[in-house]
């Protein structure tokens, strides 16, 4: 039981992890590089959609406002940034995403300061199911988390940018000589990518406290599950965020809590030493 | 390219730092004031560094200290050893301080205890680390620790925990220094009353649950959960507890339990919630005239809010008063006065102008602060009086005190 | 005002010393190492606890040097087997690791109570003690430098030059290009186990705080300006960093209202942000010069 009761933990811990990574393995797929941005993208949608919500008094509303504004700061990051760096080593564009993080980071602590800030929602009572405790607010957030991979899904097989993206992710210069405009390709899956971020940022901000550092602190967990689950596999990221996090609270009665942080750093380089291209993903070159 | 940057910045020491402006032909009293202005600090920072800015203002309007004015070096330690050091060796080096004071973490003043030893200055801070108290950092006595130690604190935990009639506690503690040491300092003062411990959950910092943690915790159905803890997690661990619907209590450090806990969870789930901190001396004309500073410096905020910053206007009070005490301006006079002037017996006074008055007609003085009545012991520490703070309907109010 | 320029001067020299680290690892063999601060931490830790113990420095030096160097190699394996941006990732939880483990194994460090009152490399107050240690940080930095130089030029150095080019043609010639970048990685590494030792008995307490990532990605700001594979580079991105870093203090006394403290911290990274993208765009070559190749 106890250990049932460790795994409902790390489910709801890896839902999180997972929104997260699905929006990195977009752009690792499809731009092909780590982009660091993506966690201070999501902590950015945590204060719009905090600053929003205290404005207006509706999440909804803020959940809007936040993915507008992270889809739109990711799209100016490329524009300005990651685009001139297309013919670049990976490298360039990793240190440059780096960069793009840190400036972000910084124009939010100017704009919104240090200081902790709480998203008030409504506390909700758990769900008895014996003695498995379920909470509500995480039942919602597998909604969300569910919905933001299905809205991808839709995206990637049943339009024509979607499928485009994905022409683009197997196999840029055979795209390109089909007649597929690299320019907006990318355009579509930034704003993809920031809206995703942002998502995964509010329902990160809910279940914790709104910080400046809230993002960046996801990062290597979320880098972990994207290269779990295969890069460029939206349902590879999903699944494995969720493998990830159950593994990580599993383990706490072996490894402890300290050291089970360091369990995402070792899944990953088991997966990458011994199957490169993870659980979904496509033959990739990692060596 | 050397050259240019050498004249630049000794240009730029030429350039008079935050401090009122007066006539630079008379002589003053130099004290640095090097605090977290950012960091993790950096909530408490700016109000330790402004309160000591006007706590010397308040001297310098009372006559300064015997016949000097109080001039202050502003520094930023960043909450880290390396920019403190650097901090340290500019306020020694370029300003030539007497006194390097409001230091608030552990890391920054070990860091800086032997630089502040070896120029013989002495050196105030609010931090929490047993190994300030003794050799080598305390090697000569010159460091004056205005905070209670995390032991320390631990120990009023654990008076209040025996008030309160807790039989089976369990300790939570965020993974630094503070969080270990303090629920250290109660685990063992506990089991010194005979008491046996339970359950000691070590919790990593900006984690995004802390369910598991919490579970381990409460596995054993503890009666409390003694926290050492700070704010963030302090707010996720409690929304995650009430979540979980197992009765339990909780007893935190009051810089966690503080009035932007009660904003952020509201009254429902922080109903009950003991606060623990060390006694302030509100009601003291002293402990007035601190918080009227505060409201004025800190955007109409209370002193309240930051004890630290009581702390720090308390260190130039102190420096103030031992410069009368001592009628020098010398280290080792001056170190030799604190006690005299902080310590019983003598008239209890609280603020600069009284104690300079008693001091004039030559009696003896008590100066109990706007931090603690400032009683310190052998090591410079303070041992101070520990209130217990309850969380009622949104409102925190102090229920009584505990000595340990 | 002299102690106070040597203070800068000995964590500007140690920031060299890390910087030619990096670029030895980088610049000779194109590794991205994100986990730099992981050797740091680890020379620092062996260098504090055996002088606690009252081994004499020098052994402990060379002790902080031989147990980075060492922890390099099992890294190094693992590059051998990655791209470099997943190795880059790989390094990134290395150095985390590290720093989890320095703050969990108590026992052993104290954790993350630090370890306080490491022994100086000479006691004493006034500027003399300050000046030996810069004399000898300024040593290893001319050390470090004079090695790489012969590195780069010797048959070792161009075989590695030549590994970046074409690992494939240098193994069809029969070398083995995988132990060459072992060594060259653990060379880079003792040379930040070194930096750390240095750095353990300067600011005399240690804890695990001050070895997180960050510091990794300011000594890469560092060579990124400075110009990455040249020494120069190294030494130059260190200063400019330095500046940087002290200069904010400076920009405060200047201009006491212009920015408000609790800014300058975003201000600050915001700055490290910003470099690492225009140099990233414009000059990738740094300021003095030298292409990477990559």
């Amino acid at each position: 039981m106890l250990y049932l009761q460790l795994a409902a933990n790390g489910v709801v811990y890896g839902l999180v992890i997972g929104l997260a990574a699905l929006a990195i393995t977009l752009v690792f797929g499809i731009a092909r590089f780590p982009n660091a941005a993506a966690g201070d993208t999501m902590t950015l949608g945590a204060y719009v959609a905090l600053g929003t919500q205290q404005g207006s008094g509706s999440l909804l509303l803020g959940g809007l406002a936040a993915v507008a504004a992270a889809a739109g700061v990711s799209l100016l990051a490329w524009a300005l940034v990651f685009r001139r760096l297309a013919k670049r080593s990976v490298v360039a564009l990793l240190v440059a995403s780096i960069g793009a993080a840190f400036v972000l980071r910084a124009v939010m602590g100017v704009a919104w300061g240090h200081q902790q800030q709480v998203f008030q929602v409504p506390l909700a009572f758990p769900i008895l199911l014996g003695e498995l405790r379920i909470n509500p607010m995480d039942l919602w957030l597998g909604g969300v988390a569910l919905a933001a991979l299905a809205v991808t899904f839709g995206v990637l097989h049943l339009t024509p940018i979607g499928r485009a993206m994905r022409a683009v992710a197997d196999d840029p210069d055979l795209a390109r000589i089909s007649g597929i405009r690299p320019d907006r390709v990318m355009a579509a899956m930034w704003l993809l990518a920031g809206g995703l971020s942002a998502v995964a940022g509010i329902m990160l901000a809910i279940k914790t406290v709104v910080s400046p550092e809230l993002g960046w602190e996801m990062l290597l967990p979320a880098f972990t599950a994207a290269i779990l689950g295969g890069i460029g596999s939206p349902i590879g990221a999903v699944v494995a965020g969720l493998v990830l996090g159950v593994a990580q609270e599993v383990s706490t009665p072996f490894v402890g809590f300290t050291y089970k942080i360091a369990l995402s750093f070792v899944v990953m380089l088991g997966v990458l030493l011994l199957r490169p291209r993870g659980l979904f993903g496509r033959l990739e070159a990692v060596r | 390219m050397n050259i240019t940057r050498r004249a630049s910045l000794a240009a730029t020491m030429a350039v008079p730092l935050v401090t009122p402006a007066l006539a630079q032909t008379a002589e003053t009293f130099r004290i640095g004031a090097m605090n977290p202005i950012t960091g993790a600090g950096s909530p408490y920072g700016s109000g330790m560094q402004r309160l000591i800015i006007a706590a010397a203002e308040m001297v310098n309007a009372a006559g300064g200290a015997h016949g000097r004015r109080l001039e202050i070096f502003a520094e930023d330690d960043q909450t880290s050893p390396q920019a403190g050091v650097l901090a340290a060796r500019k306020l020694l080096d370029v300003n030539r301080v007497r006194a390097i004071i409001g230091s608030w973490a552990s890391g920054v003043s070990l860091a800086v205890v032997p630089i502040t030893n070896d120029a013989n200055v002495l050196f105030m801070n609010t931090s929490g680390a047993p190994a300030l108290s003794v050799p080598p950092a305390n090697a000569r006595g010159l460091s004056y620790r205005f905070q209670a130690t995390n032991d320390r604190f631990g120990r009023g935990f654990a008076e209040i925990a025996v008030r309160e009639g807790f039989r089976r506690p369990v300790t939570m503690a965020i993974n630094n220094a503070s969080g270990i040491g303090n629920t250290e300092g109660f685990r063992r003062a506990w089991a010194a009353k005979g008491n046996a411990n339970g359950v000691h959950v070590v919790y990593e910092p900006s984690q995004p649950s802390y369910r598991s943690e919490l579970q381990r915790a409460l596995s054993s159905r503890p009666d409390v959960v003694v926290m050492g803890s700070f704010l963030p997690d302090t707010t996720i661990i409690l929304r995650e507890w009430v979540q979980m619907g197992v009765p339990v209590k909780f007893i935190v450090p009051g810089w966690a339990g503080n009035p932007q806990l009660v904003q952020a969870l509201g009254p429902v789930v922080t109903e009950g919630i003991i606060a623990v901190e060390s006694v302030s001396n509100e009601g003291t004309p002293g402990f007035t005239a601190f918080d009227e500073a505060h409201r004025r410096m800190m955007g109409g905020r209370s002193g309240l809010e930051n004890v630290y910053a009581a702390m720090t206007w308390d260190m130039v009070v102190t420096i103030a008063l031992a410069i009368e005490q001592s009628r020098s301006f010398e280290t080792a006079a001056l170190n030799a006065a604190i006690r005299q002037v902080a310590n019983p017996e003598g008239d209890k006074i609280s603020t600069f102008a009284e104690g300079k008055a008693a001091i004039a007609a030559g009696r003896k003085i008590n100066y109990e602060g706007a931090s603690s009545v400032l009683d310190f012991d052998e090591f410079g520490d303070v041992t101070p009086d520990f209130g217990a703070f309850f969380i009622s309907r949104g409102e925190i109010t102090r229920r009584y005190i505990v000595k340990i | 005002m002299e102690a106070y320029l040597l203070a800068i001067g000995i964590i500007c020299a140690i920031y060299v010393l890390l910087a030619l680290g990096l670029t030895v690892q980088y610049g000779l063999t194109g590794l991205i190492n994100f986990g730099h601060v992981g050797f740091f931490a680890i020379g620092a830790y062996t260098s504090a606890l055996l002088s606690l113990q009252g081994v004499p420095l020098v052994f402990c030096f060379a002790a902080a040097a031989a147990l980075a160097g060492l922890a390099a190699w099992p890294l190094g394996l693992v590059a051998l087997r990655l791209r470099d941006d997943y190795f880059a990732i790989v390094t990134l939880g290395f150095s985390e690791t590290v720093r989890l483990t320095i703050a969990s194994e108590a026992w052993l460090t104290n954790g993350v109570q630090g370890i306080p009152g490491i022994p100086r490399i000479m006691a004493g107050g006034g500027i003399g003690p300050q000046l030996v240690v810069f004399a000898l940080l300024l040593a290893a930095c001319i050390a470090a430098a004079l090695a790489y130089r012969r590195i780069a030029g010797s048959p070792f150095g161009r075989l590695i030059e030549a590994i970046r080019d074409n690992e494939e043609a240098v193994t069809a010639l029969g070398k083995d290009p995988a132990r060459f970048k072992l060594q060259v990685l653990a060379l880079g590494a003792a040379l930040a186990g070194i930096a750390g030792a240095f750095y353990a008995h300067y600011i005399t307490y240690l804890v695990p705080d001050q070895f997180i990532p960050l510091v990794t990605f300011q000594v890469w700001m560092a060579i990124i300006m400075g110009g990455v594979g040249r020494v120069s580079g190294a030494v130059t991105g260190a200063v400019l960093l330095m500046l940087f870093l002290e200069g904010s203090r400076f920009i405060r006394d200047l201009a006491p209202g212009l920015i408000s403290e609790v800014d300058m911290a975003s201000l600050r990274i915001g700055v490290v942000g910003l470099a690492l993208i225009l140099f990233t765009l414009f000059r990738p070559q740094g300021l003095m010069g030298d292409y990477t190749r990559r």
